[in-house]
Parts: structure tokens; sequence; C-alpha cells
């Protein structure tokens, strides 16, 4: 994490090599007053104001005044030339934030964890104010120092013997803890993440805990993670004593060593003016330089590495691609059901029916598909073959978690099956190159409707930007959006996902769905926030048009607008039409809730005479 | 929130640093002290060496006041973190107990997220009072300390400063001024790409199927130039800002350098005294800084505040009584109890025998997992009494409730390190045989095996499904034993295979006991000695499966693809 984050750090700063000499030459200006401050002072005293000339004295203190003008003209520039820096950098971090996870999310078919993406937000702030407060400090450091030890020279070059030897020794004592600050530091942080993460666990779950009576139990483990924060808090508390040790030798022992001295100063010719010169360089431009530095290095780089590490983790891919991923998808619930294994093997052959055929649609060819969302987990799907005639229509039922929306993302080519092959009309549809085209052949319409801010229109012509009026006006009407559109006010009206209902997103994704007129058309429950009759509408605007059809459906009406049906349970799945199901699979008729020709079969397993109420 | 309250817990938390809150207190006002007085004595050390008069003891004197700063300093830093450190754990420990004797109410009062910046964020805060209290009286002092000694020196320089302190007070009122304008837009136009990027991850299925993840990438980070402008425009008022600040503080330390050299020539005061001078100055200009402090304690009230507000809440009493042998016969009495929105349950009364298999069913909404929390004290009733084996709830030992009842969940929340953890979460502790026979008839053991690690994969690092949850839940619930199990439609997720499978369980080697299942499934309903159909805040109806399938009402309540009961044309739309 360290190492990329650092490399992240670097690389955006060697690309602005110019603007970082900008950033220089100006805090030279800026350092204008700490290397001439001290050595006014002595001019001023000496010459002026103990040597009877005030006036000569208020020269030199106007002088300084400039100088100080000069320096806040400097400062000025100084800082603007560090927003270059810094302001390019925000860019680049958000834009790898935003692209890493939205490419990391459409890999795995499930969002990335939001919550975290949230707090991306907070961590492109503070890396930001980190990166500034180190270059800030670091900078204005080495130039006042550099200010201050030109100046004491200036003075007197005996004043350095007095100066450079703690200055050096604290600043090597800083250096020599930095490293073990900076771990202490993090494991401040990472304990009190951990707590965060155990409770976000624990109020997730606090009905758990007290059902199972694990009060004490969790009262102890996280408290004792509390524990190991305060510990690792008060083991950062002992080296930030480091850190001021550090401070107090740099900033405070030459100011000693120089009063300590000044007998011998004074004895060796050195004057009045000169020694308080050279206190006020210590006191006023090296004690302040040296704080920033040392704070601003300990804490902000540490904050900068972590949450740029973070970033980097969160934005680049995942080492193990496919494993939580679509379970989220699978309407809140998923997967691999374990199935016995003399009902796994009972894969539908490839059932050629006696559907219509019509010109436009694509003819689906699916061979021996298993897939799982582990390699060592049961597979959701297991040696399925299902063959669809160009425009035949196709429902697909079956129990939540039985492998429809995993179904239909391995024919629309969204996910890659670990064995078998999906092709449309003849060609694999995870043949690599032509993807853009793919996606103007067939449309997978998901249960969360998608609806961005921007227009109407720009949202119904999101698969064929650029689409023409009066095919947007006819896709509208044929799944029943018009009385949405007059709505909204219109095509060109802004569009704010929130003012609309999920049933609303629904529509706009169908007729946006409609526009490309696909040879394949997936809904994978596109509908379940429609009430039955505009669903139906819905539905057979997609039936009506000549391409293929899967839908996913969450209502058995819906099943029984299509060709065939598919059901699936687990591993097992059944093809047929409606009357062929109701009369060969158990688990259709269960769905369908026709109890009342099989309740013979399915008869309660005990009876009791019921007890009646008090 | 009771101000009161904040107070008393401020107080309590600093109280936790001991000793160490006083050693704290001691170094800080000698620090203070040795700051304000160095100056001074510095001053005099330099005339001292400059006439060659009483060198060595002001020498002496000056070495030592720069000693105890710098090793006072560490102490402070010492000692400070110390106590911080104890008063934040403190407040954690506080606040997890309450939590946890709060039980489902904390959640339901407070979000999960709140409870998590309370316990994490506003707990250090909260623990920082001690420290900051010191802070304000360390940002005070010196800067007025400093004002007088200017003027015992020399009352013209302390005029000097006082005339020219407003300026520095201006400058610190239009800092918070410009910046807060210029931040305002930078952080709308934040909020709108992170508002986009949120509603594009929400919508990720749709963009990965239509491949239009880099135009999406394009659309999210459209505001970002905007976003940079509003960036420049912030460090455009930061760059005038700090430029005045560069330039008020010095010029008045130059104004009072005047004043003081003027002083000197006229020999009205030392070489040391102008140096003095010159170091008050910026001392003096420090109380800019009083405000920050003031601030900082103003937060750690307010975190207080929200510390106290959770534990202001009364916790879960239980009782002491312990149960007689009893089949684990539970009966509701007269039982009303809030949902999010209204009563949900209205003077409900039911009795549930002992060793018998019940099903709640009715429609979402009826109160069915109301039911099911209340039979296991997960919620009190609002009015009413609920009873197992004769023994109000409430007189219950919550040690001998929880032995009683074993709860599994629809979506049940895993807790403890590995799996084995979570199966055997809860009050004592089984042998490994015993878990894997457990989750064995809760269907988990053969997913559970094909893990990397079986039972002792990690939990957090292992993602499961909805059904596997459910039956990882059920198996922890197999476990805990109990006379009354309580089943909150756990086999939503599950294949009918599988349902099957646990069915057999339950009306098998879990016979004896009392077992409440709450489902939507009517063959689970068709399996129970007894159906409860709950319906408009009370019992629709009692009886047994087979009896009440002749409502068409009841029927309606089992409709596992929400079947609407229209006339359906066979194939339309498909067939021409």
């Amino acid at each position: 994490m360290k190492a990329r984050s650092v490399r992240i750090l670097r690389s955006s700063l060697s690309r602005r090599r110019r603007e970082y000499r900008r950033l220089v030459a100006w805090s030279l200006v800026q350092a204008v007053p700490a290397f001439l401050s001290g050595w006014i002072v002595a001019r001023a005293v000496d010459q002026g104001f103990l040597a009877d000339r005030p006036a000569t004295g208020f020269l030199w203190l106007a002088a300084l005044a400039g100088a100080f003008i000069v320096g806040a003209w400097g400062t000025r520039h100084a800082m603007l030339g560090l927003a270059s820096l810094i302001e390019p950098f925000r860019d680049e971090l958000i834009t790898l934030v935003a692209t890493g996870t939205l490419h990391r999310s459409a890999r795995l078919g499930a969002p990335a964890d939001t919550a975290g993406v949230a707090r991306l937000t907070e961590h492109v702030e503070r890396a930001r104010d980190a990166y500034g407060a180190i270059v800030l400090f670091v900078q204005g450091f080495v130039v006042t120092a550099g200010g201050v030890l030109l100046g004491l020279a200036g003075l007197d070059p005996l004043l350095l013997v007095l100066v450079l030897p703690p200055l050096m020794i604290g600043l090597a004592l800083f250096v020599a803890a930095l490293r073990a600050m900076a771990a202490r530091q993090r494991e401040v942080i990472l304990a009190d993440e951990r707590i965060a993460e155990t409770t976000a666990a624990l109020t997730g779950g606090v009905r758990d805990v007290v059902a199972c009576g694990a009060e004490e139990r969790v009262r102890a483990q996280t408290g004792a993670q509390v524990d190991a924060a305060a510990r690792a808090a008060v083991s950062l508390a002992r080296l930030t004593a480091v850190r001021t040790a550090a401070l107090g030798i740099s900033g405070w022992v030459p100011l000693l060593l120089i009063l300590l001295g000044a007998p011998w100063l004074v004895r060796n010719g050195v004057t009045a003016g000169a020694i308080l010169g050279a206190v006020t360089y210590v006191s006023q431009a090296l004690q302040p330089a040296l704080q920033g530095f040392v704070q601003g290095l300990g804490s902000s780089g540490l904050w900068l590495l972590v949450t740029v590490g973070r970033m980097a983790e969160i934005a680049v891919d995942p080492d193990r691609p496919g494993a939580a991923a679509l379970e989220a998808a699978e309407a809140g619930t998923a997967a691999p059901q374990a199935t016995d294994t003399e009902t796994a093997e009972a894969g539908t052959g490839a059932v050629t029916g006696h559907a219509p055929v019509r010109p436009g649609g694509a003819r689906v060819e699916a061979r021996d598909l298993t897939f799982g969302y582990a390699q060592s987990a049961e597979p959701v799907i297991r040696g399925l073959n299902l063959v669809l005639h160009p425009g035949e229509h196709l429902a697909v039922v079956g129990p939540s978690g039985a492998g429809k929306s995993t179904l239909a993302a391995l024919i629309a080519g969204v996910l890659e099956p670990q064995s078998g092959q999906v092709r449309l009309d003849d060609v694999p549809v995870l043949a690599p190159g032509d993807g853009d085209d793919l996606a103007r052949h067939r449309v997978l319409i998901p249960q969360e409707a998608y609806v961005f801010t921007g227009t109407l229109e720009e949202n119904l012509t999101y698969l064929v930007p650029g689409a023409a009026p009066a095919d947007v006006e006819a896709a509208v009407r044929a799944v029943g959006a018009a009385p949405l559109v007059a709505r909204l006010g219109g095509y060109d009206a802004p569009l704010d996902p929130r003012d609309l209902s999920t049933g609303e997103r629904q529509l706009v994704a169908l007729a946006r769905a409609l526009l490309p007129a696909p040879r394949l058309a997936l809904l994978d429950e596109a509908t379940c926030h429609l009430d039955p009759v505009a669903e139906a509408v819905a539905e057979e605007a997609f039936a009506r048009r000549p391409g293929t059809l899967i839908v996913v459906a969450h209502r058995i009406s819906s099943a029984l607008r299509a060709d065939r049906i598919l059901v699936m349970d687990g591993t097992r799945v059944g093809l047929g039409t409606h009357e062929e199901l109701i009369a060969e699979s158990a688990l259709y008729r269960d769905l369908v809730g026709h109890w009342g020709a099989a309740s013979a079969s399915q008869a309660p397993v005990r009876t009791v005479t019921p007890i009646p109420t008090p | 929130m009771r101000p009161g309250a904040a107070d008393r817990l401020l107080l309590a938390a600093a109280r936790r640093g001991g000793a160490l809150v006083g050693a704290m207190v001691i170094s800080s006002l000698l620090i203070t002290g040795v700051t304000l007085a160095l100056p001074a004595i510095m001053g005099r050390t330099v005339d001292a060496v400059l006439d060659d008069h009483d060198t060595a003891r002001w020498l002496a004197l000056s070495g030592a006041l720069i000693l105890v700063l710098v090793v006072f300093d560490i102490v402070d830093d010492l000692v400070a973190g110390v106590a911080e450190a104890r008063s934040t754990a403190w407040l954690r420990h506080t606040l997890l107990g309450h939590v946890l004797a709060l039980g489902p109410r904390a959640t339901r009062r407070f979000t999960g997220g709140d409870l998590v910046s309370r316990m994490v964020g506003n707990t250090a805060r909260t623990g920082n009072f001690a420290s900051g209290v010191v802070w304000v009286v360390m940002s005070l002092v010196p800067p007025l300390g400093a004002i007088a000694a200017l003027a015992l020196i020399d009352v013209w320089l302390c005029l000097t400063f006082l005339v020219g302190m407003p300026l520095v007070a201006l400058l610190v009122r239009s800092f918070l001024r410009d910046v807060s304008d210029a931040n305002e837009g930078y952080f709308r136009v934040q909020g709108t790409i992170a508002a986009r990027l949120t509603d594009a991850l929400g919508g990720i299925r749709t963009i990965a199927a239509a491949r239009t993840v880099d135009r999406e990438a394009r659309r999210v980070l459209a505001p970002l130039p905007e976003l940079h402008r509003h960036g420049l425009g912030m460090w455009s008022a930061v760059a005038r800002v700090s430029a005045r600040g560069d330039l008020v503080v010095p010029l008045l330390l130059v104004a009072v350098l005047a004043v003081a050299g003027l002083e000197l020539s006229q020999g009205r005061i030392t070489p040391g005294d102008m140096l003095a001078a010159s170091e008050y100055v910026v001392m003096a200009v420090g109380i800019s800084n009083v405000l920050q402090s003031v601030n900082q304690l103003a937060q750690a009230r307010t975190t207080a505040g929200r510390i106290a507000e959770v534990i202001a809440e009364p916790p879960v009493a239980y009782g002491h009584e312990r149960l007689p042998e009893g089949p684990g016969r539970l009966e509701f009495r007269h039982v009303t109890a809030q949902g999010t929105d209204g009563p949900v349950l209205e003077d409900l009364s039911l009795v549930v025998p002992g060793g018998a298999l019940v099903a709640v069913v009715g429609p979402s909404g009826a109160g069915k997992s109301l039911l099911a929390a209340l039979a296991g004290r997960l919620v009190d009733p609002d009015e009413g009494e609920v009873l197992l084996d004769g023994v109000p709830l409430r007189r219950l030992a919550r040690e001998e409730l929880r032995r009683a009842m074993a709860y599994g969940f629809e979506r049940p929340v895993l807790l403890g390190e590995t799996f084995a953890d979570a199966i055997g979460f809860g009050l004592g502790t089984s042998s490994t045989e015993e878990l894997v026979a457990q989750a064995r008839a809760a269907r988990a053991d053969a997913f559970i095996r094909h893990m990397p690690a079986g039972y002792a994969s990690r939990v957090a690092d292992t993602p499961v499904s909805g059904g596997e949850a459910q039956r990882i839940g059920l198996a922890r619930a197999f476990v805990q034993g109990g006379r009354v199990l309580v089943l909150d439609d756990v086999a939503a997720s599950l294949d009918t295979v599988t349902e099957h499978h646990i069915s057999q369980v339950l009306t098998g080697a879990l016979a004896d006991r009392t077992r409440l299942i709450v489902t939507h499934r009517a063959s689970t309903a068709a399996r129970a000695d007894l159906v409860v159909w709950l319906a408009d805040g009370g019992v629709r109806a009692l009886g047994t499966h087979h009896a009440l399938w002749a409502d068409a009402e009841y029927r309606a309540t089992f409709q596992p693809l929400s079947a609407t009961k229209q006339p359906v044309r066979v194939g339309a739309g498909g067939a021409r």
C-alpha cells in the first residue's frame, strides 16, 4: 500500500516540475525577511539606536518593513504556486477513484462497497490538505533554515558554531524517530478503524447478539479492541514526546547556547546588536519553521500515505474478480445452492420447441453453461443447454437465488462462464473486440433501473445517442411512458433521479432499451415495480417487435405471456410451455400456485386438531 | 440532549485520566509561567552580558528556564496523550456497554453509521476535553501576560501594540469570511461529483451491459474543471489571507521595535528590554489562537452531548426469575406493540402450545416479524404481557431467557471471527462435533467445507449468499437449543429441495421443541400443527392449513410469484 501511494505521489510531482520550480523560486522570495530580519535588527541597534542616531535606526527598520512586504508578496505567489501543484493532484486522485471504481464494479457486475466510495470524498480532501501542508512546511522549513543560517553567518560566522550542531542533532533525532512514529500513527488509525468495523457489525447485528445472548462475549471482544486502541494511542504519545524533545533540542538549545556563549562572543568582538539579531533569527524565524516542519511531516505526511494508499486500494482491481459479485444482484440473495447431485445432473437437453420463427431476432444458444461464484463454491448453473429461435419469447421463473439473474448476465455476455459458451447468431458473446457491436445488438435491463441526472432525452437516448425524436416518441408510447413524460415536462426537462419512483425509473429504462431495436432483449425483473397492467403493456411492447425476448419473470402473469418457460431451482432446470410444465414440474406447479391440482401429493406431513385461543 | 448530562459526562471522562490530569495541569502551568518569564529573563541576561555584571547568575537562570521549558513540554505531551487515551477508552467502554444493554432498541433510535461515529470519532473528541481546557488556558494566559509585560517594560510599547492589535483581529475575521465563501462552491461541486458516482454505481449493471463505462467515467468527472476552478478560487483567498498574515504581524513587530528603538536611544530601556519586547509582541499576537482552542472545547462539549444522548436511553431491564420445567408454552396476553409507524399488533391474545409446530402467516406488514420478536423479548410489548411456561418474560433473568429461546432470521448477521465461531455464537461453548452436526442439519455443512479453510475460514473474508447466510443462521439457532425455536422467515432464500430437508429436521430431530415459524410458503404452513393467520393488527384465524385453505383470502397470502389472478391470454404477444 505504502509503495503504491509513494508512486502515485512521486509521479504527480514529477509531471509538474515547472510548477514546482516556480514554487521554490517564490518561497525563496518568501524567505527574504527570515534571511534579513536578524541582520537588520542588529544594524538598527548597533548603528542607530545605540549609536545615538535613531534616524538611522528607523531607516533600518523601514528596510525591515520593506523586507516583510517583499516576503508577503512571495508568500502570496508561493501559495498560488502550491495551488498549481495541488489542484491537479486532487484532479488526478478523483479521476483515479471514479474511473477505477466504475471499471472495477462493471467487471464485478455489482457496485463496489458504496459506503466506502462515499468516504472517498473525505479521503481525497484529506489527501489534498495533507499534501499541501507537507509541501508548504517542508519547503518553508528548508528555505527559512537556509536563510537563517546565511543570515547568522553574515552577523558573525562564530554564531554558526552555536546554532548548527544542536539544530542538526535535533533534526537527526526527529528523522530517526519519524519511521517509528509513522508506524505508531498508522497503528492508531488502524485500531480506530477496527473499532469502527466491529461497531458497524455490532450495530448491524445487535438483534442477533441479543437473540444469541452473546452480549458478554461481544463486550469482551470489542472491549479488547478499545483497549488495544488505547495502548496504540499511549505508545504514539511516547513517540510524540520524542518529537517534542527533538523540537526542543533543535529550537531551544541554539538559543540557550547563544546566551551561554554571549560573554565569549562579546569578548570576541560580537556586538550587542548582533546578539539581539541572532536571538531574533532563532526565536522568530527558525523556531516557527521547525515547528511547522516537524508537525507537518509527523502527522500530515502519514495521513497522506494512508489515505492515498486507501484510494489506490479501492480504485484498483481486486485480486479475485467475480467472487462477491453478482450475489448482491441476485435480488438481495444469491446463488450457490447446494443441491443433491443426483438431481443436479438433470440439466435440460437442447430442446428445440415449436416456437414461431421471427425475422430480426437473434438465435440464442447456450452450451454446457456452468457458473459458480467462486472456484470452490457449488455452481449456481451447471451444464445448462438452451436454444432459442430468432424472435422467440422465453420466460425464466424460479425461487430467488436460483440463478435467474446469473443466467441473464451470462447470456448477455456480462459474466464469463466457468465453462461452456453462449452464442448469438453463431457468434460467441464473449468474442474479443466487438464489445460495442454486441452492446448494440442486445440489451440487458436489470431490476434496478439506471436513471441519471440530465435531461429526459439524454436518459432515453443513452443507448442510441442522437436518435430521431420520432423514434424516441414511439418507444415512449410503446412502453406506456407517455404520461410520465408529460408529468416531467417534456424531453428537455432536467431530471433528478430522486424525483422518480422506482416504477417510473423502470419505465424510462424500458423505453431506452426499446430504442436501439435490439435483436435480443433481456428483461431481468425489469418491470417488478410496475403494476400488473403497466407490466403487461411494457412487456408486450417488447414482444411485439421482431427481436428475441428473455424475461426473468416477477409475476406468473408475465410467464404466461411467453412462448416457453424455463424453470430454475438450484441447478435443476425444466423447459417447456405452460401446459407442459404444469403437467411435468412439481416446482412449477408450486410457483404458479396450482395447489388444488397438486395438493394430494403435497399433503401436510401430519395434522393435528387446531388449538383454540384462550 | 440535556447540557447537564453532557457536562457531567465530560467531567467523568476527564476524571478517568486520574493523577495524569493533575500532572498535566501542573506541567502546563509551569510551561505557561516559564514561557511568560523567559523573554524578560533573556533580556536581563543580554544586558548582564553586555554590562559584564552578574553574568553567571542570569545565565544560569536563563539556562534553567529553557531546560524546564524543554523538559516539561515533553512531559506535558506524554501525560496529555496518556490521559486522553484513558478518557477515550473509558467513554468507548461505557458507550459499548450501553448499546449492548439497549439491544435492538439502540438501532431503532440511532442508525448504525451514526452509532459508529459516536463510538469512534465522538469519544476521541470528548476524551480530549481535559487537554482542551488546558490548551485554552495555555493559549490565553501568555498573550495577556505578554501585553502586561510590554506595559511593564514601557507603557508606549504596550500602547503601540494595542493600537495595532485591532488590525490583527480584522485579519482573522476576514480570513473566516473569505475562505467560507470560496468553500461553498467547492463543496457543492464536490457533492455533485460524488452523487453522480453513486448514481452510476447503482446502475452499474446497466452500464456494464451497455459497455458505457468510459462514457460514464467522463460524465461523472464532467464537473471536474469547475471543481478545479473553485479550488483555485479557494487557494487565491488563502494566498491573499496568508500574505496579509505574513504582513500584519511583522509590521506590528516593526512598529513596536521602532518605538523601542527610540526609547533605547534615549536610554529609557536597555537592549535586553528591546529583545524582550520583540519576543512579547510575537507572543501577544498568539491571542488569535484562543478562538481555535475555545472552538475545540465547544466541539468536545457537543460530542459529549451526543454520547450522553445514547446513555440517556433506558436499557432493557431483566428480572432474576428462573423458568420452571415446562414444554415451552408461549402465551401472548392482550399484547399491543408498536411497529415503525403506529401500532401493528393490537390487543393480541394467543397461546402457542408447548412442543407444537406453529406457522405464522399473513400479508406483509401484518406484524409477523414483530410477533416473532415479541416471543423472545427482542422487543417489549407496549401493553400486555408475553409468558413462557407461565412466567412473564420481563421477570426472567437474561441468561435464563436466552438459554430457553433460539432464533433464526431471514437475514441473519453472522458475528464471530470464523464460521465455527459464527455457528457457536452465543452463551455457551460447543464442541466442534456439535457445530458440524447442526451445520449438517441446517444444510450448511457442504458449502462450508468447500471454503478455503472450511470451518476456520474467516467470515469477513468469505462472502456468502443470502441463502447460505440463512442456513448458517439456522445452524446457530439449532446449536443454541432451548425449549423454544423461533424462525422468522428463514427459508425465504432457500430452494425447495433444501427447504424440504430442513422441514424434515424441524418435524424430526427438533420435534420436542416449540417451533414458531414465520413463513410465506404454503408448503411450510401445510406441515404445521397450527397456523396463525395474522391480518389487520390481530389474529385473523387459527387452524390447520388444510382447513384455512378453503378461504380465498387465506390462499392469497401465498403468492410465490405475486401471481395476479387476472385472466391471462396464454402466449399473448408471442403466437400470432
